[in-house]
């Protein structure tokens, strides 16, 4: 039986201005596989993704949230 | 060229540059974005699919409402 695995990557978001951008990225990027929960703070602009690293990537994710018409940016903290 | 009026559930200036980007991002098409409405009228040639797909990605609820 092999242990979960679980990465967390934070991902800087720009372009979001209020709840309802916030609850979109949200509703999608939580539906993409390996994705196990998403954070976003609209004040700081960030989303923070747990994620599973063997069915996804901070890049998909990242591509995946600029697919939603934002400008996303991995933060280089860590790695 | 092909006129479309779509409606999507956009609620700020956040939600309508990301249907401009999507927009953008899929090129050859022209568009006007009316936010008090929540309205989004296209000028192109690609298949109302196509512009409903990519109007899709957004995460909003998009409905075609028919040619202009």
């Amino acid at each position: 039986v092999s242990q979960p695995l679980t990465q967390e990557v934070v991902i800087n978001i720009d372009g979001m201005t209020c709840n309802s951008c916030v609850q979109s990225i949200e509703g999608v990027i939580s539906k993409k596989p390996g994705v196990k929960s998403i954070r976003i703070s609209l004040a700081n602009g960030k989303g923070t993704v747990e994620y599973d690293p063997l069915l996804t990537s901070p890049e998909t994710l990242k591509e995946a949230i600029e697919d939603l018409g934002f400008d996303a940016s991995l933060s280089d903290t860590n790695e | 060229m092909p006129k479309h009026e779509f409606s999507v559930d956009m609620t700020c200036e956040g939600c309508s540059n990301a249907v401009t980007r999507v927009l953008s991002k899929l090129g050859g098409v022209q568009f006007d974005i009316d936010l008090p409405n929540k309205k989004v009228c296209i000028d192109s040639e690609h298949s109302v699919d196509t512009l409903l797909e990519t109007l899709g990605k957004t995460g909003k609820a998009v409905s075609y409402l028919g040619p202009k």
